[in-house]
C-alpha cells in the first residue's frame, strides 16, 4: 500500500459523498505517468474528485515541495499568487458578521481567491458592478432592520441607485435570530436584490440562527468551491509553507473558548424604590483578564431557570429523566419560541391542533409574546427527551458591553445587566442570563464567559480627541469603560456623557463614580434624562437637542460620538437629534443635516454599540 | 368659661422669675447697625451664616449654577443655608442612606419646600393647584405645617423650577418661608368670631406683606425672571444684606383661643376685645420660642412676655420695630444664641420695649387682660357670627394623603371638596384644616363628601389635641421618629387614659424628632423630643393653654417604656384632679413636676420630684 491509499479516507467526506453522487473514479493521469497501476489509479481518485482549487493547490504544493528540496517546513513563504477576484461584504451589529467575513477571506485566500472584505459601513455600493465573485454576510437586527452601521449602504442598495450586477456570481449568508419574527429578513433581502440586479446565484443562501458557528463554516466551505474557477494552466495556487496565515489566523483570534470566572462584586445598581434592577458585576479571572478593550463585550453563558425546567419536564412527564433535566438547564434553550420551534413540534408530536394552527397562518401571531412552556402546555403531547431536543435550540450565550477597563481593574471585567422580567399571556418571564446573574448568582459563584472583541466601538486613537458618549440605562456601561481608560491614560480631551433612565434618586446608575470623574476631570459634562420624574417623558435625545450649538461645535472640533444602549428606539431617536442639531446648529437643510452625519459615520467618528 | 380657669391663666402669668430671683442686671444693647462687609465681619467673628448672606448678592448665592450640575441632587453647602430664605430645606431620605453608598448612589436628595401663606388662607382654586403639585413633583401628599401653612416633600433639584412656577401660577410664593427672615405669619382662624378673625388675618397679611424680602432672587432664580442689570443696585430697605440674625416668627391671636401658640412665638399680637367681639388693640407679645440644643444649657424654649398693647393702627409699625431691634440686636456671633429670646434675656424686656417705642415713635400703653382657654382647635361644624358655616377636620399630624385600603381619603376629599367649595380654606396652627364660609345650603354637600371619603371631623380627646413634626424620614435635623410613631403611641396612651376613666379628658401632647422644637412639644402637656432612635426626652408640667413650659421629667426614656411611665401620673391625675384642673396644672400642684417660670430656669430642677404610686 501507499501512502496514497490511506487518503482515501478524505475522498468519503468530500462533496460529491455529502451530495449522494456516485464517486467519480475516471482515470486522469495518462498510462504514461511514472507511477505505476495502484499509485496511478490512487491519485485517480484523489484527481477525479479534487475540485479545481484542490488542484491548483496540489500543483503549488508540489512546485514548493520541489523546490525546498523535500523540506517544507525550512522553505521561506513564496508569495501567494491570487488569482480569483472575491467581494465579501458584511453587514454587522454584534461581530458576527464580521468574524464570519474574516474566515471566508481566510478561507477563500487559501482556495486561491483573493479576497477583498468590505463592512457595509464603507460600502460604495457602485464598486459592486465590479465585482465578479460577491458573498454577502448580513445579519439582521431588532424587528428586520439591518445592523445600524450597514443602513445607508443597505438603503443604497434596495434604492433606484443600486448598480445592475450582471456577470456578478453571489452568495448570502444571513444571520439572525429565530425568537424574533422576521428572522434573516436583511440577508433574505440581499438575495433577491442581488438577484433581480442581474446577479447570479452561485449558491443558495443560508438562514442560520444563534448557533451558527457549525452551518455556517460549511456553508462558507461550500460556497467558495461553488464559487472556484474552472481550472485553467497558469492557475497554480502557491503554498504558504511557513504557515504564516496560521500564524495570522491566532494573532486576529483572541480566546474564543469560553473560560470559567469568579464573580466577586455582585450589587443591584438601582435603590430599592426602583422598579428596575441592574446588576453591576465583577468578574475576576484567575489566570489573567483577556485583553480586553473598551467597547469589547463578553458573553456570558448563562443557565435557565430551574422552575421554567421543572415546568417543561411536568408538562411533558420527564420529572424522572436526570440527563435532560441537565441539558434543559443550561444546554438547550427552552424559551425562545419560533414558527420553526412550532413545526418542528407538530412534526415530532403529530399533534394535530398544532399542525392546524400551523395550517390557519396565524403560528406567527401566536407566538408573539409566548414561550416554548405555552406551546408544550397548549398542545399536550407525549414528548420524548429526544424530541425536545429536536424542537429547541442550543441555549446560546448573551452578550454584555464590558463596563471596566484593565487598566482600573486590573484582572476583572465589570459589567452592568439589567434583569428583564415582564408578563404575557399570563405568565412572568424573565430573561435567561440578565435574571440568571440578577437572581441565582452571588459573590464567589462562577460563569463561563467568553471575551467578544468589538473593533467598531473604539475610542479614539488620539487622546486628546473629545468623546461624546450616549449612553441611557445599561447603555452606560462601555462608557464606564472609556471614562476609566481615558483617567488611567490621563487623555488630555474632553468627554461629555448623556445619561438616562426612569428616576433620578433610584436609577442612576453609577452616579457616585461619575462625580467624582467630573471632580478628577476624566469627565467634562454629564447632561442626564429622567424620564419619569416629571409629567412629560425626558430623553436623552431631548437633551442632545437642547444642547444642540454645544453638540455640534464638539464634533467640528473632531469629537467622536458614541451610543451604545436600545437599538429599536433610542439609537434611531438619537442620531435623528444629531442630525437635527445640525440642521439648527448649522442652519442646514435636513439633507445636508443627514450629509454631515453620514461623514462622521463614514469617518468612523459615529459609532454605535446597540442592542 | 369659668372663673378659675381666667384665674389660673393669669396666675400662669402674673408670676415670673423676677418674683422669685434678685434682680437681674442686663447688658448695654448696641447702637450700631449690623456689619454687612466681608471684612469687618470677618474681624468680628460673625457667624459662618453672616459671611453667606454677605457674600450671597441678596440670597443669590450660586443656586443658578448648582441647579445644573446634573450629576448631583444636591446643592452646595452654603447654597444650602441660602435656599432656606427660598422657602426650601434640602432634605434626603434617611430611610435610604444605608444602601446608598453601595449602590454608588449618592444621597436621595429632595427639597422640602414650604410656602407662604399668611394666615393659612387658601382659595379652592389654589387648593386645586397645591394639590396637583403634590402629586406631580412632590411625594404625593400635601403636609399641613404647625405654622399655617403647607410643605412639600420629595421634589427632587430638577423639578424645582417647574414647581416654583407652578406655585406661581397660583399667585402663592415661598419667599422667605424659612430663613433669617420674618417667616410665614399666623393668624387666628377661630371661625366663630368672624369680625376678629378678619381683624387678624388682615393684620397678619399687612405684616407679612410689609416684611417680606424684597429681593428679586426667587423670581430670577426659579422663575428665569428678569436679573438686575446695571442701574440700580438692588437693596433690603428693611433687612439690609444680613437680613436677621435668625428666623424670626409671628403670629397673631385671637382669645380666647390660642390656637397659634403665642407664647411660642418671636412676636405676638393678642387681640383684645369690646363687647361685641370687635377689636379694639392688641396686646404685643416678644420673645417667645421653642429651639434648644440638647447637652447645651444656655440654650432653651421660653414664652413670651407680654409686652405692651398697641392700637390697631399702630400694629405694623410695632411688628416692623420689634422685626429691626432685633435685627440690630440680636447676636449675630452665635446661632445658638441669636433669636429674639436671647436678646431680651440678655439686654432686658424694658430695654427693648423703649428701643421699640423709640422706633415706633411713641410711647404706648401697658398690656390689657386677656385669657386664653386653650390652643387646640374647634372640630367639627360651627356657625360665624356672619351666618357662614366652618367644619374643622382632624388631618392626622396634618398629612394630607390618601391612606391605602379602607383609611382615609383626605388628599382625594379635599380636592373633591375644592372642586365644589365656594368659600375657603383655612390651615390651622394644629395642622388641621378648615373648610370656611360655607354657605347653609352647601353644608350637606360638604358633609356627604367628608363621609364618602372618610375624613374626620374629630378624633379621641388625646389626638385631638396632638401635634408630631415630620421628623423622618425627610428631616435632616430628626434624631428620632415623629409623624411616624407618635399615633401607635397614642393608642396606647388611650388604651392607658380610658382605663382611668380619662378618655375624654383633653391633654396636650406633642412630639418632635429634634430640640427644635417644630411641633412645640416644651409647652404641650406631655412633650416629647427624640434624643436617638425610639428614644425621647419627656417633659410635663405645661399649661394646656400653651403659657407655661414643661419641665424635663424623664431622660431618654425608651418608646417602650413611655406608657410605663405615664399610667401611674395618669392614675393620680384621675383620683386626684380638683374640678376642671388640667393635667399639667395638677402635676405642678401635686408635686409630682417642678413648675418652670420660663426659659432660664427650664433647665433647673428637672427630674420626677417624687413617686408615683
Amino acid at each position: 500500500m501507499t501512502p496514497f491509499c490511506k487518503t482515501d479516507i478524505p475522498l468519503t467526506r468530500g462533496p460529491a459523498a455529502r451530495h449522494g453522487l456516485p464517486m467519480a473514479r475516471q482515470a486522469i493521469l495518462p498510462r504514461t505517468a511514472p507511477f505505476d497501476d495502484s499509485e496511478r489509479a490512487s491519485l485517480d481518485a484523489v484527481l477525479g474528485a479534487a475540485t479545481p482549487i484542490q488542484r491548483a493547490w496540489l500543483a503549488g504544493f508540489l512546485a514548493g515541495l520541489d523546490a525546498a528540496g523535500g523540506q517544507p517546513a525550512a522553505l521561506p513563504a513564496a508569495p501567494p499568487k491570487a488569482v480569483e477576484p472575491l467581494t465579501i461584504i458584511y453587514a454587522s451589529e454584534s461581530g458576527n458578521c464580521e468574524a464570519l467575513a474574516g474566515s471566508v477571506a481566510k478561507l477563500a485566500k487559501k482556495g486561491g481567491f483573493k479576497p477583498k472584505v468590505v463592512d457595509f459601513a464603507d460600502l460604495d455600493i457602485a464598486t459592486l458592478a465590479g465585482a465578479k465573485n460577491l458573498i454577502a454576510i448580513a445579519a439582521t437586527w431588532g424587528e428586520g432592520e439591518p445592523p445600524a452601521r450597514a443602513t445607508r449602504a443597505y438603503n443604497e442598495l434596495m434604492g433606484d441607485g443600486a448598480p445592475r450586477l450582471d456577470g456578478v456570481t453571489f452568495g448570502v449568508l444571513a444571520l439572525g435570530d429565530t425568537s424574533y419574527v422576521e428572522f434573516c429578513a436583511i440577508g433574505k433581502a440581499l438575495d433577491a436584490r442581488f438577484e433581480a440586479l442581474g446577479g447570479k446565484r452561485g449558491a443558495e443562501r443560508a438562514d442560520l440562527d444563534l448557533d451558527f458557528d457549525k452551518p455556517a463554516a460549511d456553508w462558507i466551505k461550500n460556497t467558495l468551491k461553488a464559487l472556484a474557477p474552472a481550472p485553467s494552466a497558469d492557475n497554480v495556487v502557491a503554498v504558504d509553507f511557513a504557515g504564516r496565515a496560521a500564524a495570522e489566523d491566532d494573532d486576529d483570534e483572541p480566546s474564543r473558548e469560553p473560560v470559567v470566572v469568579e464573580v466577586v462584586d455582585h450589587i443591584n445598581l438601582n435603590s430599592s424604590l426602583s422598579d428596575k434592577e441592574t446588576i453591576h458585576l465583577a468578574l475576576e479571572f484567575e489566570d489573567g483578564a483577556p485583553a480586553y478593550e473598551p467597547g469589547d463585550s463578553l458573553e456570558i453563558y448563562p443557565e435557565n431557570d430551574p422552575a421554567l425546567v421543572e415546568d417543561i419536564l411536568k408538562a411533558t412527564n420527564l420529572t424522572g429523566d436526570e440527563a435532560l433535566r441537565k441539558a434543559l438547564l443550561s444546554e438547550r434553550d427552552i424559551t425562545t419560541l419560533s414558527a420553526t420551534t412550532v413545526e418542528r413540534f407538530a412534526k415530532a408530536t403529530s399533534h394535530a391542533e398544532a399542525q392546524k394552527l400551523i395550517d390557519s397562518g396565524e403560528v406567527r401571531a401566536w407566538i408573539e409574546g409566548r414561550h416554548l412552556i405555552d406551546l408544550i402546555e397548549t398542545f399536550p403531547a407525549t414528548l420524548s427527551a429526544e424530541h425536545l431536543n429536536t424542537i429547541t435550540r442550543p441555549l446560546p450565550p448573551r452578550a454584555y458591553s464590558i463596563a471596566s477597563s484593565r487598566k482600573e481593574v486590573g484582572d476583572e471585567v465589570h459589567l452592568a445587566i439589567v434583569a428583564v422580567r415582564y408578563d404575557t399571556h399570563g405568565r412572568s418571564r424573565s430573561g435567561v442570563a440578565s435574571v440568571h446573574v440578577a437572581d441565582r448568582i452571588r459573590n464567589g459563584a462562577k460563569l463561563r464567559v467568553k471575551l467578544k472583541p468589538n473593533r467598531h466601538f473604539r475610542l479614539p486613537q488620539d487622546p486628546a480627541t473629545d468623546i461624546i458618549m450616549v449612553g441611557p440605562g445599561t447603555g452606560v456601561a462601555p462608557f464606564r469603560a472609556f471614562v476609566q481608560e481615558r483617567r488611567a491614560i490621563e487623555a488630555p480631551g474632553r468627554s461629555w456623557l448623556f445619561f438616562g433612565g426612569r428616576h433620578f434618586l433610584h436609577d442612576f446608575l453609577y452616579q457616585l463614580e461619575w462625580q467624582e470623574a467630573l471632580e478628577d476631570g476624566s469627565l467634562t459634562k454629564i447632561d442626564v434624562a429622567f424620564s419619569r420624574d416629571q409629567p412629560e417623558k425626558i430623553y436623552v435625545q431631548d437633551r442632545i437637542r437642547h444642547h444642540a450649538r454645544e453638540l455640534v461645535e464638539w464634533l467640528d472640533g473632531g469629537a467622536s460620538f458614541y451610543v451604545c444602549g436600545d437599538a429599536n428606539r433610542m439609537a434611531k431617536d438619537v442620531r435623528n437629534a444629531v442630525v437635527g442639531a445640525y440642521q439648527e446648529a448649522k442652519a442646514l437643510s435636513p439633507a445636508d443635516a443627514e450629509a454631515a452625519v453620514a461623514a462622521l459615520e463614514r469617518a468612523h467618528r459615529y459609532q454605535q454599540d446597540v442592542y | 368659661m369659668r372663673t378659675d380657669d381666667i384665674e389660673n391663666t393669669r396666675t400662669n402669668r402674673n408670676i415670673t422669675m423676677d418674683d422669685l430671683t434678685p434682680p437681674r442686671t442686663y447688658e448695654t444693647p448696641p447702637t450700631a447697625r449690623p456689619i454687612d462687609e466681608a471684612e469687618a465681619a470677618r474681624e468680628a467673628g460673625l457667624a459662618h451664616n453672616e459671611h453667606i448672606k454677605i457674600a450671597s448678592g441678596f440670597l443669590r448665592g450660586t443656586l443658578a449654577d448648582g441647579l445644573l450640575k446634573h450629576a448631583t441632587g444636591a446643592i452646595s453647602e452654603d447654597d444650602g443655608q441660602l435656599v432656606k430664605f427660598h422657602g426650601m430645606y434640602q432634605q434626603d431620605d434617611r430611610d435610604l442612606r444605608p444602601e446608598r453608598t453601595k449602590k454608588k448612589l449618592d444621597k436621595a436628595y429632595s427639597f422640602m419646600i414650604r410656602l407662604r401663606i399668611a394666615g393659612g388662607v387658601v382659595t379652592p382654586k389654589q387648593w386645586l393647584v397645591l394639590d396637583d403639585i403634590a402629586t406631580t413633583y412632590a411625594n404625593g401628599t400635601l403636609r399641613a405645617t404647625t405654622r399655617q401653612t403647607f410643605q412639600y416633600h420629595g421634589v427632587i433639584k430638577s423639578n424645582l423650577k417647574r414647581t416654583m412656577a407652578a406655585i406661581d401660577g397660583a399667585l402663592l410664593d415661598t419667599i422667605a418661608a424659612c430663613g433669617d427672615v420674618n417667616r410665614n405669619v399666623m393668624a387666628a382662624t377661630n371661625p366663630a368670631q368672624s369680625g376678629a378673625h378678619k381683624a387678624a388675618y388682615e393684620l397678619g397679611k399687612e405684616i407679612s406683606d410689609s416684611l417680606l424680602p424684597k429681593t428679586n432672587a426667587w423670581r430670577e432664580i426659579w422663575l428665569d425672571g428678569e436679573k438686575v442689570v446695571g442701574g440700580e443696585p438692588e437693596f433690603e430697605p428693611v433687612y439690609g444684606k444680613t437680613y436677621l440674625p435668625r428666623k424670626f416668627k409671628i403670629v397673631i391671636a385671637v382669645p380666647p383661643s390660642n390656637e397659634v401658640d403665642v407664647f411660642a412665638h418671636d412676636l405676638g399680637f393678642i387681640a383684645i376685645l369690646d363687647k361685641k367681639n370687635r377689636v379694639t388693640g392688641w396686646n404685643v407679645t416678644v420673645g417667645g420660642g421653642m429651639g434648644m440644643t440638647h447637652g447645651e444649657p444656655d440654650t432653651f424654649p421660653r414664652t413670651a412676655d407680654v409686652m405692651l398693647f398697641c392700637k390697631p393702627d399702630e400694629a405694623v409699625r410695632v411688628a416692623e420695630a420689634v422685626m429691626t431691634v432685633q435685627r440690630d440686636w440680636g447676636n449675630r456671633k452665635n446661632r445658638k444664641n441669636a433669636r429674639l429670646k436671647y436678646t431680651i434675656e440678655r439686654y432686658g424686656l424694658a430695654a427693648f420695649r423703649a428701643e421699640v417705642e423709640k422706633r415706633v415713635g411713641t410711647k404706648l400703653a401697658d398690656p390689657k387682660p386677656f385669657a386664653f382657654t386653650g390652643n387646640g382647635d374647634r372640630y367639627g361644624w360651627t356657625e360665624g357670627d356672619d351666618g357662614r358655616h366652618h367644619l374643622t377636620l382632624y388631618v392626622p399630624s396634618g398629612r394630607i394623603k390618601d391612606v391605602e385600603g379602607d383609611g382615609p381619603k383626605l388628599l382625594t376629599g379635599l380636592r373633591r371638596i375644592a372642586e365644589i367649595h365656594e368659600g375657603d380654606f383655612r390651615l390651622t396652627g394644629n395642622q388641621n384644616v378648615i373648610i370656611a364660609n360655607v354657605p347653609a345650603e352647601k353644608r350637606a354637600e360638604i358633609e356627604a363628601l367628608v363621609d364618602e371619603y372618610g375624613m374626620q371631623k374629630g378624633a379621641g380627646a388625646l389626638r385631638r389635641n396632638s401635634i408630631a413634626c415630620v421628623a423622618l424620614p425627610t428631616c435632616g435635623l430628626a434624631l428620632a421618629e415623629s409623624e411616624r410613631y407618635l399615633p401607635d403611641l397614642m393608642t396606647e396612651l388611650e388604651e392607658s387614659l380610658a382605663s382611668h376613666g380619662l378618655q375624654d379628658d383633653e391633654i396636650t401632647i406633642r412630639m418632635t424628632g429634634c430640640p427644635n422644637g417644630c411641633a412645640r412639644p416644651f409647652i404641650a402637656e406631655i412633650g416629647f423630643v427624640g434624643r436617638g432612635p425610639e428614644r425621647y426626652h419627656l417633659y410635663l408640667g405645661a399649661a394646656f393653654d400653651g403659657s407655661r413650659l414643661g419641665k424635663l421629667y424623664a431622660e431618654d426614656v425608651t418608646a417602650s417604656e413611655i406608657r410605663t411611665i405615664l399610667d401611674p401620673l395618669f392614675g393620680a391625675y384621675a383620683q386626684g384632679k380638683a374640678p376642671g384642673e388640667r393635667f399639667g396644672d395638677f402635676l405642678i400642684r401635686a408635686g409630682y413636676v417642678a413648675r418652670t417660670f420660663n426659659g432660664p430656669d427650664f433647665h433647673t430642677n428637672i427630674g420626677a420630684l417624687k413617686g408615683v404610686a
